[in-house]
């Protein structure tokens, strides 16, 4: 039945079929062969039932929060106040890249968002700055995966639906995390710049006066951040109601920069609402799918069979970081989550690991996926953004960060507290 | 005759997706409300969690076919490139019957949810106390016109095949190429840019 039933899933996937459809079909498939009762006639209730789940309501809000802060301009205004205070360091723009990243992932869900919207700002100084130009590309890719490590974080709204876990908890614990990591990205990029004195860029000379005049630029993204997160961790506000409140200001701060209007609403709706059909169909067929499985046994079967393996606790999670790293070189990151977390998450947790720390793991694994070739969404994202040259100068550059990724991932097993302080201290 | 039906179809959908998109806006606006009433005036009005409910099940299926038309649900491509185009073809249409499959079994039972709470007259089980035949039959039509869509672009799909037109059925079901993708993505942020640019010149001939 396992051996089967991973059979069919990976075949339909291979044939690019839909992957909404294909959990679906499995589903479908497996209730025919395996099932006495008509679970599929449950399609309709369960489908209505998840699509009016109020966490879930997050997801388009999030996504309609992003599209509009896209269409403020707070990005650039941001980074170039942002390169003021950053480019004496060696390495220059390249830690800009990194802390405007972190930044801006602090308003938004998204690693591709993040990466495109930093990385269409910094591109153009590549070459007016003369950087090196692949480690500069890799700071744009990797940089841009923290959108779904800091706060807020659809795949993160995600998990916790998946999991039945604190959405709170989880954004709490991704803060510290995303910070230490934004940490490593820029020691990554001094220690390169000293090393290799000529990977560093020009020198632009900026004055104390525009430095300071500059912060005023900074503060949007704080407020929108302040907003969502802050609501959270004060306790007012869930993570759907914070992510409403994030959109009644985005729409004010639009309106503050005179960027309001039917055109640029009419293009963030239609860009939030195709992502979030395209989402929802996808978890809609997953809850289907999920029901089926446990419906046959299939979920209880694939437990007794780790556990008859006789792991340890921690071989088992090594197994489990192994089949991550091996799946996300070739699945888009999305589908890799919806499809694997159900089975996945219990037979960690079982293990007597917490759900909150095991999420903010995950969020690091699907980070080096989304870097790593041949499917990694951020190096394409960065190389359409540079039109020309090859894609292997974005891929190599983003080697040495994947390692401060690993890096970081050692060290939130080594030291759970990294995750775990903020959601214990939010609760006290 | 499918040129007129799929021009009618993309602007149903669009139709969908805006009021979708209004919807979620309005949802916003009332949850928000509901919280600074709820927090400085300690007034809890009720019913904004439930509205959004709603809004996020009715505008979810009534963006799923502008979705399709804008070739958005996720596949995974990592073969699918590499094939020559009359293979690729072939794959598109398989794609679009196995949403088909899909999307007809969710309608089918989608409709039976409506039907069940007509037939009762089941009412949420909430102070509001919603009949859901409302919210469940506008759900129901939304999942009606995306397996409309899904026909619609096979039987296009179909056509192109008969005249061996394979960059048609790639246009009309193919996977986007990372560069459609991006185009996507990164249009918003430029024409961002340029906005500001234009301000930014504006502003200086102003100071000037």
């Amino acid at each position: 039945m396992l051996v089967s039933t991973l059979g069919v899933l990976m075949g339909l996937l291979a044939l690019a079929i839909p992957v909404a459809a294909t959990l679906a079909l499995l589903g479908f498939v497996l209730n025919y062969s395996y099932s006495i009762m008509p679970l599929h006639m449950a399609i309709g209730e369960i489908a209505w039932s998840t699509s009016t789940e109020f966490l879930l309501v997050a997801i388009p809000l999030f996504v309609l929060l992003g599209e509009l802060l896209l269409r403020t301009g707070i990005a650039e205004r941001m980074y170039r106040s942002m390169s003021y205070w950053l480019t004496w360091l060696p390495g220059g723009l390249m830690h800009c890249n990194v802390g405007a990243s972190a930044l801006f992932a602090a308003t938004s869900g998204s690693s591709v968002a993040t990466a495109a919207t930093i990385g269409t700002l910094a591109e153009p100084q590549i070459k007016a700055q003369k950087y090196n130009e692949r480690l500069f590309l890799g700071t744009l890719a990797s940089g841009g995966t923290l959108g779904i490590l800091i706060p807020p974080s659809i795949n993160i709204i995600i998990y916790g639906a998946l999991t039945d876990t604190s959405i709170p908890d989880l954004y709490m614990a991704g803060i510290l995390p995303g910070l230490a990591l934004a940490g490593l990205f820029m020691l990554t990029v001094l220690i390169a710049c000293l090393v290799r004195r000529d990977w560093d860029g020009e020198k632009v000379p900026v004055s104390w006066s525009t430095r300071i005049n500059g912060l005023v630029d900074l503060l949007p993204p704080f407020f929108i951040f302040f907003v969502v997160i802050g609501s959270i961790y004060l306790g007012w506000a869930t993570p759907t109601e914070s992510a409403a409140l994030g959109v009644i200001a985005a729409l004010g701060l639009a309106a503050g920069y005179r960027r309001l209007n039917i055109t640029m609403i009419k293009e963030a709706v239609e860009g939030a609402m195709r992502t979030t059909a395209m989402v929802m169909l996808i978890i809609i067929a997953a809850y289907f799918l999920n029901f089926v499985l446990s419906g046959i046994g299939l979920t209880s079967q694939l437990t007794d069979f780790i556990t008859g393996l006789g792991l340890s606790s921690f071989e088992t999670l090594m197994a489990v970081i192994l089949f991550y790293v091996v799946l996300g070189f070739f699945m888009e990151t999305l589908t890799l989550m919806i499809t694997t977390v159900p089975i996945i998450a219990p037979l960690i947790i079982a293990q007597g690991y917490d759900p909150v720390w095991f999420g903010i793991l995950l969020m690091l694994l699907i980070e080096t996926a989304l870097v790593t070739p041949p499917i990694g969404l951020n190096l394409y994202v960065v190389q359409g953004i540079r039109k020309s040259g090859p894609i292997n100068d974005v891929i190599i550059g983003s080697i040495p960060f994947v390692i401060a990724m690993f890096v970081m991932i050692g060290f939130l097993i080594a030291f759970p507290d990294i995750a775990l302080y903020l959601p214990e201290a939010m609760r006290d | 005759m499918f040129d007129r039906l799929e021009q009618f179809g993309l602007m149903i959908a669009r139709i969908g997706v805006w009021s979708g998109g209004a919807m979620m806006i309005a949802a916003a606006f009332i949850i928000g409300t509901e919280v600074v009433l709820r927090k400085l005036f300690l007034i809890t009005l009720g019913g904004a969690d439930e509205m959004a409910n709603y809004a996020l099940a009715i505008s979810t299926v009534w963006a799923l076919s502008f979705a399709l038309l804008q070739r958005a649900h996720i596949r995974v491509d990592v073969i699918y490139v590499l094939l020559p185009k009359p293979v690729s073809a072939v794959l598109d249409i398989l794609s679009l019957l196995s949403l088909l499959v899909f999307a007809g079994t969710l309608t089918w039972y989608g409709a039976g949810v409506w039907q069940t709470s007509w037939d009762f007259g089941s009412t949420a089980n909430t102070p509001l106390a919603t009949p859901l035949w409302i919210p469940q039959g506008l759900w129901m039509l939304g999942l009606i016109g995306f397996s409309f869509t899904i026909v619609l672009l096979l039987g296009r799909s179909l056509q192109a095949l008969v005249g061996r037109d394979f960059a048609k059925i790639n246009e009309i079901a193919g996977t986007l190429t990372v560069d459609e993708e991006l185009k996507e993505e990164l249009g918003a942020v430029e024409r961002a840019d340029q906005i500001h640019m234009k301000n930014t010149q504006e502003t200086k001939v102003e100071a000037a």
